[in-house]
């Protein structure tokens, strides 16, 4: 998720300690205050699976990549990657890498009548559906 | 700017606009929380005028240092006078000051709309889900009165470039990828392949250059028990194009509220029949389509926007962080819906 969890929670550490101070204004107070109940239950719900999503999710993407072979072009290197640094942030890095590899692939196959292009693209648009899943939570707002 | 000194400067403010007027007073000033691209305070503004006592209950939407979405301020001051007084109710604009001095910020003051709701959720509890069909009507029939309208007499074309019919897709598409190309923070495959298929499928010239009001939906306008539908708000994102935009905009499924119903009101296909009743024109379904995509990558695109705002130390308020978070997976779970791919 971006903004980054860590850099919210901070953020939201100091607007909470200002709201603290007796004079404020009770309807911006309000306003604050609910806002950040609302992201504090987000992060909350995002924390417990964000490294589980993205060892997956790269796993997935890595997978996808060696199978294209030679169609992953530049890219292809990337599926020999190996998660073995579980912080969040080194995790998202690479999938950030990976995501930009899968648009190129996918820009590259799309246009391909060739059924290996076509087997591939199928399995692009599975691999981007499961990726919404992955991201799903319960206090989405639509 | 906190209220205590906002309010004696706005009164000078009023005063200085009102030659008639004594006594100008600011009360009651309070925020409205919720304005992502403005922010919003509503006051009483008293005054005694040919020695009579005289009240108005107003709504001042001051300009943040960045907003969720950037806009020209009279673009959305213009389009609002241009429908006041006409079959699209909103509220009456008063003043638009577009110099710092005043406020510290531009700002623009209108006439508050009371006794009405806004909020969607709402809608979804007692005693307003009778009145889903009737608002529907009413929201879509407001929604064809605004494609009706003529942006030319109504002389919008002076704040609003008119495009061309034929290519008034691309200039939007283009404006919302160069936003994604320039504020997102990390790779998005989902909106990436709509925008190409959105390219390889361009739709239909459209068949009027209309007024696009870019943010009609359940939640931009004031409702009452019966469905009645008593101002349209948020004309921020206001121009002129093909009128679909704007139906495809109140088609996006993020605006469903998890309802799977247009507006989470009525099917679609009865959207968008109030829809053509009212604006004469005609909804070709591909042509819809497009457009439903279209307001998807717009859509992902507005979210992404608020995420760099926030990042970039421009706007740390924590409703910029809200559509970033929350928005964003159920913007690409529409455009996979869209698409056919969920």
């Amino acid at each position: 998720m971006k903004p980054d969890i860590p850099a919210v929670l901070a953020e939201l550490a100091g607007l909470v300690a200002r709201n603290a101070v007796p004079d404020v204004d009770p309807a911006e107070r309000a306003g604050a205050l609910s806002l950040s109940a609302a992201l504090l239950g987000m992060a909350a719900e995002a924390w417990d699976g964000a490294a589980q999503r993205l060892v997956e999710e790269n796993k997935a993407l890595r997978a996808l990549l060696s199978d294209a072979g030679d169609r992953a072009g530049r890219n292809a290197w990337l599926s020999q990657g190996i998660d073995d640094d579980l912080r969040v942030s080194v995790l998202a890095a690479a999938n950030a890498r990976l995501r930009s590899a899968l648009i190129e692939l996918h820009a590259a196959v799309e246009g391909d009548d060739a059924p290996d292009a076509r087997a591939l693209e199928t399995r692009i648009w599975e691999e981007l559906r499961l990726s919404t899943e992955r991201r799903q939570m319960s206090a989405a707002l639509a | 700017m906190a209220s205590a000194d906002l309010a004696p400067r706005l009164a000078a403010y009023a005063a200085s606009r009102m030659p008639g007027a004594r006594d100008v007073e600011v009360r009651d000033l309070s925020r409205i929380s919720g304005g992502a691209s403005r922010q919003t305070f509503r006051f009483r503004l008293t005054w005694t005028e040919a020695g009579a006592p005289r009240e108005r209950r107003m709504i001042l939407r001051r300009d943040p240092p960045a907003s969720l979405i950037d806009t020209e301020r009279r673009v959305e001051f213009e389009a609002y006078r241009a429908f006041f007084g006409s079959r699209v109710p909103v509220p009456e604009m008063i003043w638009l000051e577009e110099g710092t001095e005043a406020l510290d910020l531009p700002f623009s003051v209108a006439e508050e709309i009371t006794g009405f709701e806004a909020a969607p959720a709402l809608l979804w509890t007692e005693p307003y889900l009778a009145s889903h069909e009737s608002l529907a009507r009413n929201k879509w029939t407001i929604l064809g009165e605004i494609a009706r309208a003529d942006p030319f007499a109504l002389g919008l074309d002076r704040v609003m470039p008119p495009p061309d019919p034929v290519g008034c897709w691309a200039r939007e598409l283009d404006m919302w990828e160069q936003v994604l190309d320039e504020d997102q923070a990390e790779p998005l495959p989902i909106t990436r392949a709509a925008i190409r298929w959105l390219r390889a499928h361009p739709p239909a010239p459209a068949q009027k250059i209309g007024v696009v009001h870019g943010d009609f939906r359940t939640g931009n306008f004031l409702y009452d028990r019966q469905g009645g539908i008593h101002g349209v708000l948020d004309w921020e994102m206001a121009h002129l194009g093909d009128p679909l935009e704007d139906l495809g905009w109140s088609l996006n499924p993020v605006w469903n509220f998890k309802r799977n119903l247009a507006g989470g009101l009525v099917p679609d296909a009865v959207a968008i029949a109030h829809w053509e009743a009212a604006s004469g024109l005609k909804a070709d379904p591909a042509a819809v389509h497009w457009w439903t995509l279209f307001n998807c990558v717009k859509g992902q695109a507005i979210w992404i926007s608020s995420a760099r705002a926030w990042i970039d130390g421009g706007n740390r308020e924590p409703i910029m962080v809200l559509p970033a978070w929350g928005m964003q997976n159920p913007q690409d779970r529409a455009i996979l819906k869209v698409m056919d791919r969920l």
